[in-house]
């Protein structure tokens, strides 16, 4: 889905730069991408895909 | 004729989801025109419209009772890429105003406003029966596989 309307930014993006890029927070992420710079409204999404995609990524290696 | 402030501004967070709901529904329906789904366009514009016309509603109540409708105030939009994801956007959507109108007609029962929970009823009312087609969807699309499903949008 998209997570920023103003830059037309999706989730599979920002999970993307967290999983190829380390990515670990908004400021690392607007480095990459042109994200929360418009309106802000998305900040707090964006902050809930990188925690998620982390918290999955690290799972993941837990169990391998 | 002077209500209390707290179901001001709580019909305004109801308001404020309607909004919300307007531009979701009718960027999703000019996004299933632009890929010819017409049955789901027609579904959704025909909803946003809805949900101007209950939002007429709560601004018409919210200046009955002396405040002020904040028409300025937006909610984030959760537009999905491709049809699945949209509907499950607009589930979850769906899923968050109902708590939302559900918890306004409690204060407004609470507060004796019986006029004003009529009309968050006839809402509700509305927003399940738009829960129960987003469910009857997502029912055909696992029985049906999405190619079927699409095809039967046309």
């Amino acid at each position: 889905m998209y997570v920023c309307i103003c830059k037309g930014i999706t989730d599979k993006q920002i999970k993307q730069m967290v999983l190829e890029q380390g990515v670990g927070s908004i400021r690392e992420l607007k480095q990459q991408l042109d994200i929360a710079s418009q309106c802000g409204t998305c900040a707090k999404l964006t902050q809930q895909v990188i925690d998620n995609t982390i918290i999955d990524e690290s799972l993941f290696k837990d169990v391998g | 004729m002077k209500s209390n402030t707290e179901i001001v501004a709580m019909l305004n967070k109801v308001l404020t989801s309607e909004l919300t709901s307007i531009n979701q529904y009718f960027l999703h329906a000019r996004i299933y025109k632009n890929w010819g789904f017409s049955q789901l366009n027609d579904k959704c514009y025909k909803k946003s419209i809805l949900d101007m016309k209950q939002a007429d509603k709560l601004i018409e109540r919210i200046l009955f009772l002396e405040g002020l409708p904040n028409l300025q105030q937006l909610g984030q939009l959760s537009i999905g890429e491709e049809t699945p994801e949209m509907l499950n956007c607009d589930y979850h959507f769906q899923l968050t105003q109902r708590t939302t109108i559900q918890q306004a007609i409690a204060l407004c029962e609470s507060q004796q406003d019986y006029v004003s929970r009529d009309m968050l009823s006839d809402i509700l009312e509305g927003e399940e029966e738009h829960i129960d087609w987003i469910e009857t969807q997502q029912y055909q699309l696992e029985q049906l596989g999405l190619e079927k499903y699409l095809q039967a949008q046309l």
